[in-house]
């Protein structure tokens, strides 16, 4: 017994020379996460109908963004798909031949605010029909009558304003070799206006749903704290700084918001899924040009790792809030 | 080791729980704070952890004036202390080694180093057995002992208990109290509050006596009869 005293009482005296200076902090700085990290999966583990909970509803808040995202990316592409170019298609009266179209074509093209003019004959447009599906019977219907007029397609300079291309449209409008002029620009435009206001109110709704994601963990955060208050008071009292009470809660917060970002991941990888056979026939149907695209496999792997920086954020919020109050004086 | 220098505390309610106190306690000495209850044996230790500050005077700890550390510097302060309570403040979900353990964690002491002086600890409480059960499975008076252990288990230079023995028989208040001049005996500074008079005459030691907040009585071990 004396002799063990004796072995405690040299340890303590040897104590204060042994401990190193930096590498010993750093090392302490591990060991302190270590053990903060084990209790905050603990915590997690106790009650996980709860932590499920928690995480569903952050992740299926964090998953309505971007499912609006897939959507929206694929109406942009369907735009895009639908022309490149602002091509104003310039239908001709069913009697002019191919000279007049030639010779109409060449003036267009002496035009300043004109880039190109593409010439379509009938020919021409009816094998285009013939490709798309569907189309078949009726042509064969038709026999060697070939009912389409000669089509010219005027480019206008890329650089024009919407409203010198609307004034081109109109002086082509007037031209007596015209039947009939299709503006598709104007019909871009207001898609590409559309997919604008779009894009805004997903924006929003992001941003909106990233609050409740970060509101979900603060409150979940705030209720534990809470419930601890006997656990904080004890590791304040056996001398744990305000850093080391708090840091169970902000892996808590790391663990909530990076499960429900891969909840999120996963409901929209889901979703692709879901939407990719139907989105294939309907694309089938207007001769294949149409795929549909999921989300960049880049932005799916960050959407876990913002969700966990939202999840510390929350948390931290939460315990600087709720800590406070228990902090020593 | 530790020296009150004109202490008084006056809480918030009004009420005058320490007046004027002065008194100094060596290194390696153990010290009984005694008085009927509300005479402010509580304050004192709570001075001495920084749970309260005084409203006047200064407390001086290890030859540092408590007056200046800051609330940055409260974990710091708390760490060269061993804290001993009544209702044992255990955490109740983890295991006794858990428990004893903790005070190392914060430390950052590295996991070997670790086990190797927390199963000292329970060794010198005679729990050595139980570190793996919850404290909710050890009698009242194992449980304190759990205390004692997690509070020593960092080699403090100062000890303080708060009415250690409020809970337990005579029988284990003994053993208990003997085990706090054990770490006397090592170099350990004790303060420990107790209103058990008999206890305290037994164990032949420095008392200080409190009345309304006033040191009325500072007893050497020699004079304790």
């Amino acid at each position: 017994m004396s002799a063990r005293r004796r072995d405690v009482a040299a340890a303590a005296r040897a104590e204060p020379a042994a401990r190193p200076a930096s590498r010993g902090r750093l090392r302490a700085w591990r060991e302190q996460h270590a053990w903060c990290f084990a209790a905050s999966v603990r915590r997690l583990a106790e009650r996980p109908l709860g932590t499920l909970l928690t995480v569903a509803v952050m992740g299926f808040a964090l998953a309505l963004p971007l499912a609006f995202y897939l959507l929206l990316g694929n109406v942009q592409r369907l735009g895009a798909a639908l022309g490149e170019t602002q091509a104003i298609s310039v239908f001709l009266k069913a009697d002019r031949d191919a000279q007049a179209a030639q010779a109409l074509a060449a003036r267009l093209r002496g035009r300043v605010d004109v880039a190109a003019v593409a010439l379509k004959t009938p020919q021409q447009g009816l094998q285009e029909l013939a490709a798309l599906e569907g189309f078949a019977p009726a042509l064969d219907a038709l026999g060697s009558n070939n009912p389409l007029p000669y089509v010219l397609l005027v480019e206008p300079r890329p650089e024009l304003a919407r409203a010198a291309v609307t004034t081109l449209v109109e002086t082509l409008r007037t031209l007596p070799e015209a039947d009939l002029v299709q503006d598709d620009g104007a019909w871009r435009e207001r898609l590409g206006a559309l997919v604008g206001v779009a894009r805004r109110a997903v924006q929003l709704l992001a941003v909106l749903l990233a609050l409740a994601a970060l509101l979900v963990v603060g409150n979940t955060v705030r209720l534990d704290i809470r419930s601890r208050a006997d656990e904080i008071a004890v590791l304040q009292l056996v001398g744990a700084s305000a850093a080391f009470v708090r840091r169970p809660y902000l892996y808590e917060g790391i663990w909530y918001g990076l499960c429900s970002g891969a909840f999120a991941a996963l409901l929209v990888l889901l979703l692709e899924l879901a939407l990719a056979g139907p989105v294939a026939r309907l694309a089938g149907s207007y001769g294949g040009q149409l795929s549909f695209a999921g989300i960049a496999l880049p932005v799916l792997l960050m959407v876990p790792l913002l969700a966990a920086a939202l999840g510390w954020l929350g948390a931290r919020l939460a315990s600087a809030r709720h800590l406070g109050a228990t902090l020593p004086r | 080791m530790i020296r009150f220098d004109q202490v008084s505390k006056r809480y918030a309610t009004g009420q005058e729980a320490l007046s004027q106190l002065s008194f100094h306690v060596p290194p390696g000495e153990m010290v009984f704070v005694t008085g009927h209850s509300g005479a402010g044996k509580s304050t004192l230790l709570k001075l001495l952890a920084l749970i309260e500050r005084p409203s006047r005077g200064a407390v001086t700890l290890d030859g540092q004036n408590l007056g200046t550390v800051r609330a940055r510097g409260v974990p710091r302060l708390r760490r060269k202390l061993g804290m001993v309570f009544q209702d044992h403040r255990l955490l109740l979900d983890r295991s006794v080694f858990a428990n004893v353990e903790l005070p190392l964690v914060i430390a950052g002491v590295p996991p070997e180093e670790r086990a190797k002086r927390v199963r000292a600890a329970l060794d010198k409480v005679g729990l050595l057995a139980y570190e793996k059960q919850p404290p909710a499975l050890l009698s009242t008076g194992e449980q304190q002992r759990v205390g004692i252990a997690r509070a020593i288990v960092a080699k403090p230079a100062l000890l303080i208990a708060d009415e250690p023995t409020g809970n337990l028989d005579p029988q284990l208040s003994v053993e208990i109290m003997q085990l706090f001049a054990d770490f006397q005996q090592v170099g350990t500074t004790v303060v420990i509050a107790s209103h058990d008079l008999m206890l305290i005459k037994r164990m032949k030691k420095r008392v200080i006596v409190l009345d309304h907040g006033k040191l009325i009585a500072d007893l050497a071990a020699a004079e304790v009869a």
